[in-house]
Formats: structure tokens, sequence, C-alpha cells
């Protein structure tokens, strides 16, 4: 089950934050979110194998905590997606299809002119299509 | 009966569905939007290196997003982290998106490591504009300028983009060039990358 997506930017700005959980421990988990992106700087500057790697937008697990897995996915212009989940069996290809989807749905909310880029996204519509987004995901991989 | 062995017809034009619609824009309505564009940067502004500068903040906006947008859509999700890829992307992708055809030629500049060309033979902006006589070297290419300059930013290739004529024998309108000057940290970038 998916607890928490976030977007964030260049210079690790935070530019959207979701939990999907009805515990109160947002702190945590943006806590998390932000340890995660030491784990994407690292595996950006240092590839492992130089050349097919090199530009891959999915970086794939980053890496699991006690209870929790961390996905990493970094786009063209740096900006990263971080998503937290507690399932056990998370297919890889669900997780691509997720951010491909994500993807999406932040291109449509930057393409908006009056989004200022560097800023929090504020948009409703991107808010809704994301938690449609984790409802199906997490409807398709409990299926 | 009304409508027995005929097309449906729609009563209600409300119901007819809609269509898709063509994935192009007309030149036309393009070209009007853009004057009034320079029109209304022109009544704001008291020099014309105001002017171009406001023309190219508005390109730099434009190319964000068309970066975002074209890496998603068109390239597969993958990064660019070479200079030529760049370039080449910018020459041929991005070109092809926006104005329906591959620049017309991609150079390297001659006297400088950093200095690379794209030039037109006539840039679809600057279609059906003149340039008065008493604005000197003003080139409305500055918006694309300024969308060159904002992919590229975005990329991660911070760079000075413009937009220059280059008068061409034989020809009666010059030709237009956009140059690009990259900052010193993308070459030393390169340098280590090999």
């Amino acid at each position: 089950m998916i607890v928490c997506v976030a977007v964030v930017g260049q210079q690790n700005n935070p530019l959207y934050i979701q939990s999907f959980t009805e515990a109160e421990d947002d702190l945590k988990l943006h806590h998390i979110v932000h340890c995660s992106l030491d784990v994407v700087d690292e595996r950006v500057n240092n590839p492992k194998r130089s050349g097919s790697t090199l530009n891959e937008t999915f970086l794939g697990l980053l890496y699991p905590t006690e209870n929790y897995k961390v996905y990493g996915y970094l786009t063209n212009t740096k900006v990263k997606f971080i998503l937290v989940t507690t399932d056990l069996d998370v297919r890889d290809a669900d997780v691509r299809n997720f951010f491909r989807r994500f993807h999406s749905a932040y291109v449509d909310a930057v393409s908006n002119p009056f989004h200022v880029p560097g800023k929090k996204i504020t948009s409703r519509t991107f808010a809704e299509r994301v938690s449609n987004i984790v409802k199906s995901f997490r409807l398709s991989s409990s299926g | 009966m009304i409508g027995v062995g005929k097309i449906k017809q729609y009563t209600n034009v409300l119901e007819k569905p809609i269509s898709k619609g063509k994935q192009e824009v007309s030149l036309s309505a393009f070209a009007f939007l853009f004057s009034e564009l320079v029109q209304y940067n022109q009544t704001h502004v008291d020099n014309i290196s105001e002017l171009e500068r406001r023309l190219e903040d508005a390109g730099y906006a434009v190319g964000a997003r068309v970066l975002e947008l074209l890496c998603h859509r068109e390239k597969g999700n993958r990064r660019e982290t070479r200079l030529l890829g760049i370039l080449s992307f910018v020459h041929s992708t991005v070109w092809k998106v926006l104005f329906g055809k591959v620049a017309d030629s991609l150079e390297k500049g001659t006297e400088h490591e950093d200095e690379y060309m794209i030039s037109e033979k006539e840039l679809l902006v600057n279609r059906f504009i003149s340039i008065p006589k008493d604005m000197g070297t003003f080139n409305c290419g500055a918006f694309v300028a300024g969308i060159v300059r904002g992919v590229l930013d975005g990329a991660g290739f911070p760079a000075v983009v413009t937009a220059h004529f280059v008068p061409m024998e034989g020809q009666q309108r010059p030709r237009t060039t956009i140059l690009i000057k990259f900052a010193e940290e993308v070459l030393q970038r390169e340098a280590r990358l090999g």
C-alpha cells in the first residue's frame, strides 16, 4: 500500500508531498523522503555501471527501511519523484507504470502557465489525479 | 417517421460528439498572437534591449515546459547528459514539434570552444515581421532564443542564447542564426566525462 508520494525539485526543495495513511506519522514519512534524496544524489553522481544506466530515469528501489520500501525516479530536469510503500511484494513493472502515469500528471501540472517553476504545485487537478493513480495502484497490486 | 433510412442527424448541436481535432495550430492564429505579444511589450518598455529581454523571458517559460513535455512524450524517458546529445535534441525534436520541421543546420563555432549555432533560412516567428530601420539589430527571434535557453537550462546546461541576422549574398532576406554560448561549468563537465 502506498503511504506517501513526493515531488522534489532541482535544489532538493519540496514541490509536492502527499501521504495516504490515516495514521499521524506524516513527519516520519517526510523524514524518510528526505533521507532518500541522499541516495538519489549518490546514484546520479556515481553510476555503478556507466553507459547503459547513465541516462535511465527510473532509479529503482532506493533503500528498504524497517517496514517501508522507497522507490525513486528522476526526470530530465533533475526533478525527483519519491514513492514510499509498505508492500513487500510489489512488482517492478507496477512501479514503473505508476511512475509513468505520475510523470504524465506532473507534466500537465507544470504546463500550466500560472505555475511558477520552483514553487509548490498547488493545482487541485494534480492532487486529484495523483490520488486516482494511487487508488488504482492499490487495487491492481492487491489483486 | 423522421430519420428512418437516413444518417442520424443531430437535432441539437450540443449532442454532436466532439471531434479529436487536429494536432496543429493555424499559422495565422499564431502570427496574430505573436504580433500582439510584441506590440504589448513594445508599449511597456523604453528601449530595444529591454524589449528583447522581455521576449526572451517569455520564450524561457515556454522552453522549460516544452522540455518536460517532450521528454515524457517523445524521448522515452531518457536523460541527456552530453552536450552533443542535448544540441541534437534541440535541433531536431524541439524544432520539429514547435515548427514542423528540423532546423536547417547546426554548426560549431570556430573562434571559441563554447559556441554553437543553429541557423534557419527564415524563422517561423519572423515570417510576417519586418524590422523598421530605426530599431537597428533587434530580432524577434529573441523569443526562439528564449525557448532554446529554457530547454538548455532545464536540462542542466546553462547557456547564453541570442538571435542574429546573418546577411547572405544572393538572397533578399538575411538568414537567422541562434548563437548558443555555454557556461564554463558545462565545458568542464563535458571534458570530465570524456
